[in-house]
């Protein structure tokens, strides 16, 4: 069960219109590394978990993931209310513009829609978590070149505060990492996947 | 790999023999030290250990000092104790931290629903009418103070 809060996690106050902005950070929405690709990754993941601190640690950071994705949508949102059709051309904002107004679309920058393929759920303990560090990663990097390309410091404010969750939620999955592997056959972590072989506890 | 002296909470403290092919990070050791809670939401972490911005984008300064943004700081702090309690639930010093941060964050958000409005939807019980639905919601910038 979900509860909403009518809040943000963080203050998202964008004063100007900047469509040519609007179509990069999009990416953080409905892209491949972006914030719904990795609250559905790490909600998925949970049901074959075998471990319950792991189940808590998917669950926590999966619904932060979910304000993220509010966020994202926020900054999207702020930054194409208000526009007119003459920032939309200037900005090269046709395609968007065409298919959804000034509506939020999950979409990778390049316009591709929202895809479960760029995520993944293995069911294997090691596989996922492994993946989960490097979901964390490449979110962080494509933070990263956001605020390399980014130019109105209401917008530079949040991406730098979203990055930062990356690097902390990559801190937790390694300790998760961690827990796992210090359940399993010290000797051999491979030897069986507690996910689906029985028994899982060493 | 062995510990000394020279490493600080920055670095961690890693097991002496450390297997093969095992995805390792150096475990956080201690939920201190810690920010306080309007400079962690500002910097993005609890943790000045995990505070690892890129080139020279950091926080400008803590947030600002709205009922608002000291809700969201005191439910930030409660998230980052979360996320760090699921990976040391043997932590009785962070627990009790959490326990602390629990009430004082119950306190921020009544004295914020009295102020400005429900936060979920349960805080209606003392408003006269259904005032839910009201603007702002959270993507809105109304830039009233206090609000969203």
């Amino acid at each position: 069960m979900f509860v909403y809060e009518k809040k943000l996690q963080y203050p998202v106050r964008i004063k100007n219109p900047n469509p040519a902005m609007a179509k990069f950070i999009i990416t953080q929405y409905g892209g491949p590394d972006g914030e719904l690709s990795a609250s559905l990754r790490y909600l998925s993941q949970r049901y074959s978990m075998p471990y319950p601190e792991l189940k808590a640690v998917l669950t926590d950071i999966g619904v932060e993931e979910l304000g993220h994705l509010e966020m994202i949508g926020t900054i999207v949102h702020q930054l194409t209310r208000n526009m007119t059709i003459e920032q939309v051309k200037e900005a090269g904002f046709q395609e968007y513009f065409v298919d959804h107004t000034a509506g939020v679309y999950a979409q990778a920058a390049a316009g591709w829609p929202f895809n479960a393929a760029s995520f993944a759920v293995k069911g294997d303990v090691i596989a996922d978590l492994t993946e989960d560090m490097g979901a964390e990663q490449k979110a962080r990097a494509t933070y990263d070149n956001i605020l390399r390309m980014a130019d109105d410091p209401d917008v530079i404010d949040v991406i730098r505060f979203l990055r930062e969750r990356e690097v902390v939620h990559f801190q937790r999955f390694g300790e998760a990492m961690e827990l796992a592997t210090s359940q399993m056959d010290k000797r051999n972590v491979y030897a069986v996947n507690p996910a689906f072989d029985k028994p899982a506890r060493k | 790999m062995t510990n000394n002296n020279t490493c600080t909470y920055r670095q961690g403290a890693l097991p002496s023999c450390a297997p093969l092919a095992v995805p390792m990070v150096a475990p956080q050791q201690s939920s201190q030290p810690a920010y306080e809670s309007a400079e962690a939401l500002a910097k993005g972490t609890l943790f000045p250990g995990l505070d690892l911005p890129f080139m020279d984008y950091v926080a400008t300064g803590a947030a600002e000092n709205t009922p608002l943004a000291e809700l969201m700081a005191l439910d930030f702090v409660l998230q980052e104790l979360a996320l760090y309690l699921d990976t040391h639930p043997d932590d009785t010093e962070a627990f009790k931290t959490w326990k602390s941060f629990v009430s004082l964050a119950e306190k921020g958000r009544k004295r914020y629903v009295e102020l400005y409005g429900p936060v979920m939807r349960q805080d209606t019980v003392n408003c006269n009418s259904w005032v839910w639905p009201e603007d702002p919601w959270p993507w809105d910038n109304s830039g009233k103070a206090g609000k969203n």
